[in-house]
């Protein structure tokens, strides 16, 4: 053998081995869904029903043996990350999982299920069934892009016990800021060497899950309608946030910057929470002696609404090459059997008959006023539908939120600082708002 | 064939594969992404040619871009000094004919290999605000303690403390380059009546400024890129957006994750990396040129 010839087979022979360990390490381990058989691929966030949707997916597959479900589960903090990706690789599932806080984000590769909808509107029960505010919060430009599962809504969350010892009677729906402020008040004890402080309430930090709902109940908006522009420098705006900064620096009824209570609500050493979600539920009912309870909102000066609605569901992909399979499950697991599994699981239902077989349920878990939280519904709304609303939200106004809260900025300064802020972003790269 | 041809031939074989893993994997995403600087690319769509508009709204319009250059700074500064000095007073002790100097060099670098997650989420229990260790033996002498991780004043403070124990690194170098030290050197300086410190400014020092140059250099250049420490201490504080509160510990690497892989901005976060390679090559060569003056190499 040459010379030549020598390195040219060695070349050959690392080539092939290379390609036949690419091709090794991209061969699909899974076998191959059986003729006739149709696999849908699901990507889930990992979280505590994953049993509920095991036994769904099997029971499913054993209704539709032409379906076969393949479930990915995704950590929470890589969700969207992975989830984009995929999509910009062409590779996106058929179905995922995902709420219309996201909805506008993900809209580009989401599948518009209006079609489906209203098509199978009887069956799915999506004109009869579904709360209205549940339909309006699934709804972009009047397509629907989600079918939800679940939904959250904030309220206001309040220790029953403080109240009675406090010999204070327990909100009720008619609360305003000053009942609520009054409230804290009497409830806020300060700390000694022997006991920690118990804070009337608490203020959540870091995001808007709180200050949003005070700035709308003062009338105050994020964006214009059209999305081009912020408006958090609006007097209605900056009032709200005044609300959100004075709970702790002139009401005293919530714990100073950066000291909030670490799970104060379930701790016992904070007595109100405005917002708040129901995936604590459970935990709260896990714990023992926390006799807790919840009440629509109390009002702001310009109005009652403002709560958030946040919806959690199911899209398909743009792409999918099995819409119609992937819609199958999709009306699987939205029936109200499926419902009423993760709503038994602490969540609140997106259906009404779901809702109100709950609500009649005997001796059922906290919170005791359920009816509250529905009621809720016709004061909440969904964020604003703005493809770079989580961006603009926590990137952009937060730190200015934040640098509120610690003294450093007014809340008129904030206001203008976020506004200028976001318009400079949306102005720069020409953001087009729904 | 001729035997230059063969031998051609032959390292092209061996260092093929390397070069062609260099180019697809290095050089040809690093000239994309220098492409990409010069575009709008949000993943979804193919990129958009927009000029010098990403490196405009950088250092003109995002709010986050200079504070993220001011804390990175900072930490590089308060930092590297601390680090550098530490590591080398630990590996000046670890030198010291002391018993049990193996057991003892293996517990200060232990630090060094437990991931800095790890070291988020212990030191995030220590200095929290409500009932963290700290704060409650500050009170037990009846010091009312700060919000340290959630206040824009301490977070930074309290993560440049908390990297300072990944010091076993250079340390683990300082110790090596000790040990070459001769030690006749020390010992004529002795006998001509230097004390201590003498024999370690004049003697010392002078022999390890390679060393410790060389720990300068790696050290700059791992300041400025910090993200996994300023990642998970966010995660550990269940901060909705890392970087907070206030910004006040977004590092410059953690906004350019964020930008590419929170908000899919490729193409601003292509010229946010751009911008930071130009910086530590700038700096880089600036450490060259005033090494010159300090660094001695015994020629």
């Amino acid at each position: 053998m040459s010379s030549l010839s020598r390195p040219l087979l060695a070349w050959v022979t690392i080539a092939a081995l290379a390609a036949l360990g690419f091709w090794w390490a991209g061969h699909r381990r899974e076998p191959a869904p059986r003729p006739g058989v149709t696999e849908i691929s699901w990507y889930v966030l990992i979280n505590p029903l994953r049993e509920v949707y095991e036994a769904q997916v099997a029971e499913f597959e054993r209704r539709h043996p032409e379906y076969r479900v393949r479930i990915v589960w995704v950590p929470g903090t890589e969700y969207n990350v992975r989830l984009k990706t995929l999509a910009a690789a062409h590779q996106l599932p058929d179905l995922f999982y995902t709420g219309d806080v996201w909805l506008s984000y993900l809209m580009p590769f989401t599948r518009d299920l209006s079609d489906f909808a209203r098509r199978d509107a009887a069956e799915t029960g999506l004109d009869t069934d579904y709360f209205p505010e549940i339909r309006r919060a699934m709804q972009l430009d009047g397509k629907i892009y989600i079918l939800p599962e679940h939904v959250n809504v904030s309220l206001l969350y309040y220790n029953r016990r403080m109240f009675r010892e406090a010999n204070l009677p327990e909100p009720s729906a008619e609360w305003t800021w000053d009942d609520y402020v009054r409230a804290a008040q009497r409830l806020t004890r300060p700390g000694d060497e022997h006991h920690p402080a118990i804070w009337g309430s608490s203020r959540m930090e870091g995001w808007w899950g709180e200050w949003l709902i005070f700035v709308r109940q003062a009338g105050g908006k994020v964006f214009t309608p059209d999305g081009h522009r912020c408006l958090l420098d609006s007097p209605a705006a900056i009032a709200g946030l005044r609300f959100y900064l004075e709970k702790s620096t002139r009401y005293g009824i919530s714990a100073p910057a950066g000291f909030e209570p670490v799970n104060g609500f379930v701790n016992q050493r904070v007595a109100m929470v405005i917002g708040g979600h129901t995936n604590f539920w459970t935990n709260y009912n896990q714990v023992t002696d926390l006799d807790w309870d919840v009440q629509i909102l109390p009002a702001g000066p310009a109005r009652r609404a403002g709560g958030e609605l946040a919806i959690a569901g199911y899209s398909i992909s743009r792409e999918s090459r099995h819409p119609e399979a992937a819609w199958e499950l999709v009306k699987f697991l939205t029936r109200p059997e499926a419902i009423a599994q993760v709503v038994a699981h602490g969540q609140l239902s997106v259906r009404r008959s779901v809702a109100e077989a709950v609500m009649r349920q005997p001796g059922r878990a906290n919170p005791h006023q359920l009816e509250a939280a529905y009621r809720q519904f016709a004061y909440a709304e969904p964020i604003p539908h703005h493809p770079h609303y989580i961006e603009i939200m926590l990137q952009i106004v937060q730190a200015e939120v934040d640098r509120m809260v610690i003294g450093e900025l007014t809340p008129e300064e904030a206001g203008r600082r976020a506004a200028a802020d976001v318009n400079a972003f949306l102005d720069t790269f020409h953001r087009a708002a729904p | 064939m001729n035997r230059s041809r063969g031998e051609t031939l032959w390292f092209w074989l061996f260092a093929g594969p390397a070069v062609a893993g260099l180019l697809a994997f290095n050089v040809w995403p690093m000239l994309y992404s220098l492409w990409l600087s010069f575009c709008r690319y949000e993943v979804l769509a193919p990129p958009e040619f927009i000029g010098l508009q990403n490196y405009r709204y950088l250092f003109t319009h995002d709010p986050a871009f200079w504070p993220s250059v001011r804390v990175t700074l900072v930490f590089t500064v308060a930092n590297l000094p601390l680090a550098i000095a530490g590591a080398l007073g630990f590996a000046l002790l670890l030198n010291q004919p002391v018993r049990g100097r193996g057991f003892w060099r293996a517990v200060f670098f232990l630090p060094s290999i437990l991931p800095q997650a790890a070291f988020a989420v212990v030191f995030g229990y220590i200095f929290q605000a409500d009932g963290g260790l700290l704060n409650r033996a500050l009170a037990l002498a009846g010091i009312q303690g700060a919000a340290w991780t959630t206040s824009p004043t301490w977070a930074l403070p309290v993560l440049i403390v908390v990297s300072l124990w990944s010091f076993g690194y250079p340390m683990v170098i300082f110790l090596a380059a000790l040990q070459d030290v001769p030690r006749e050197l020390h010992e004529a300086a002795h006998i001509d009546g230097a004390d201590g410190w003498a024999r370690f400014r004049h003697i010392t020092l002078p022999l390890i400024s390679p060393i410790i140059f060389f720990n300068v250099v790696m050290g700059v250049i791992g300041a400025l890129k910090v993200f996994d420490l300023a990642y998970a201490f966010s995660v550990s504080q269940a901060q909705p957006m890392p970087g907070g509160p206030a910004r006040a510990t977004l590092f410059y690497g953690l906004n350019l994750y964020q930008q590419a892989f929170g908000f899919f901005h490729l193409g601003l976060a292509s010229a946010m990396a751009w911008l930071l390679f130009a910086f530590i090559a700038a700096l880089t060569y600036v450490n060259f040129r005033a090494g010159r003056r300090w660094v001695h190499y015994g020629d």
